[in-house]
């Protein structure tokens, strides 16, 4: 990425300031998107976007280029919010409907455009995939369905990611009403 | 492979028609699918809905955006994350440097206040022993060392210069006690 080459320049002179202030406008926008694909929530993923580059700003220093600047920072991304994942985990249950998962997919179908309850269901049923489908899936969407991005941002081999999201749509396929799949 | 008992598409095409859609699929590989798709109305059915579905899914998917004020917020932490141990350091400096100041002063007015009062117990003590010496001695203004009358007028001359001695010290080092009157 030629973005990226002028960062690491920048790095490798030592000016980590510049190297930062290249690194935020250049990435805001997909770390905040891999974060809302894990998090399914607008303000959680733009507080661990927020998170993910204060952890960046003080690593930069220690950037030793082993890996993809990239890989480095949606990893960084990943953490934070698998870590608020965690932090959310004492209140989080599958079954009870007032839980803040269900809250979120709630919160998350009701701001959409308008209301719509053959959308509703849909997003209801990716909200029954298994979470690596469902943040694969959201992702994908997001990153206006490159598989590549997908297997960068989340750090898996483009196979895994192929075979992901194939499953995750195979079962969307199954789950979805035959009415409502030919209806559009 | 087109056995209308089965649902789905044929397992052997099933990943060719997602990447077949894609547009992902080697030029060959694609023109085989295709063909087959000709040919098995199963897969057909299957490729079309799916493509419904991806439209629905890219239509139904929240795409939310990073809100105006981000690059302002991340500005504000990273800054609040450089200066507060900055100023943090500098109040700690300030602190203990005034701190030591207070405690200096603090001693040396202690210091000052016992001087003095030990100046003003000595004028006092040596005032004392003036009078009862004078008092004994009558009129008589000339004391005679050898007398007993006369040793304690002495005594009490030498007390008043002591203390005179001692005054004056104590004021020198800013240390007699004035009740607050000369500030």
């Amino acid at each position: 990425m030629a973005m990226d080459a002028g960062i690491e320049q920048h790095l490798a002179a030592g000016r980590h300031a510049r190297a930062f202030d290249l690194v935020v406008p250049a990435y805001k926008d997909r770390v905040f998107r891999l974060a809302y694909s894990i998090l399914k929530e607008r303000a959680a993923a733009e507080d661990a976007a927020q998170e993910t580059f204060v952890r960046v700003w003080k690593a930069l220093p220690g950037f030793d280029g082993r890996a993809a600047l990239g890989t480095w920072i949606y990893a960084i991304t990943r953490n934070t919010c698998l870590m608020e994942l965690r932090r959310r985990r004492p209140t989080v249950s599958f079954d009870d409907p007032d839980s803040t998962e269900a809250q979120h997919a709630a919160a998350s179908i009701a701001s959409g455009p308008a209301a719509d309850p053959e959308r509703d269901n849909l997003l209801r049923l990716v909200d029954t995939l298994p979470h690596n489908q469902q943040e694969a899936v959201r992702l994908f969407y997001l990153e206006d369905r490159s598989y590549e991005t997908v297997a960068e941002q989340l750090g898996m081999p483009l196979g895994t990611v192929k075979n992901l999201l194939h499953r995750a749509r195979k079962r969307l396929m199954e789950l979805a009403r035959p009415d409502e799949v030919k209806a559009a | 492979m087109n056995d209308p008992t089965l649902i789905g598409p044929c397992t052997d095409y099933e990943h060719d028609l997602v990447d077949l859609h894609d547009g992902t699929l080697a030029p060959d590989r694609a023109r085989v699918v295709r063909r087959h798709l000709e040919a098995c109305p199963r897969c057909r059915d299957w490729q079309a809905k799916f493509a419904i579905l991806e439209t629905r899914l890219a239509a139904a998917l929240p795409r939310p955006g990073l809100s105006p004020t981000f690059d302002a917020k991340l500005q504000q932490r990273l800054a609040a994350l450089v200066r507060p141990p900055v100023r943090s350091d500098l109040r700690a400096a300030l602190e203990r440097e005034h701190d030591s100041l207070i405690d200096s002063l603090r001693r040396g007015a202690r210091r000052h206040a016992i001087l003095g009062a030990l100046g003003s117990a000595a004028v006092m003590l040596c005032a004392l022993a003036a009078v009862r010496g004078l008092l004994a001695q009558g009129a008589g203004l000339v004391p005679s060392v050898a007398d007993g009358p006369e040793r304690w007028l002495m005594l009490g001359i030498v007390g008043v210069a002591m203390a005179v001695a001692a005054l004056g010290w104590s004021a020198g080092r800013n240390g007699v006690p004035t009740l607050g009157m000369l500030r």
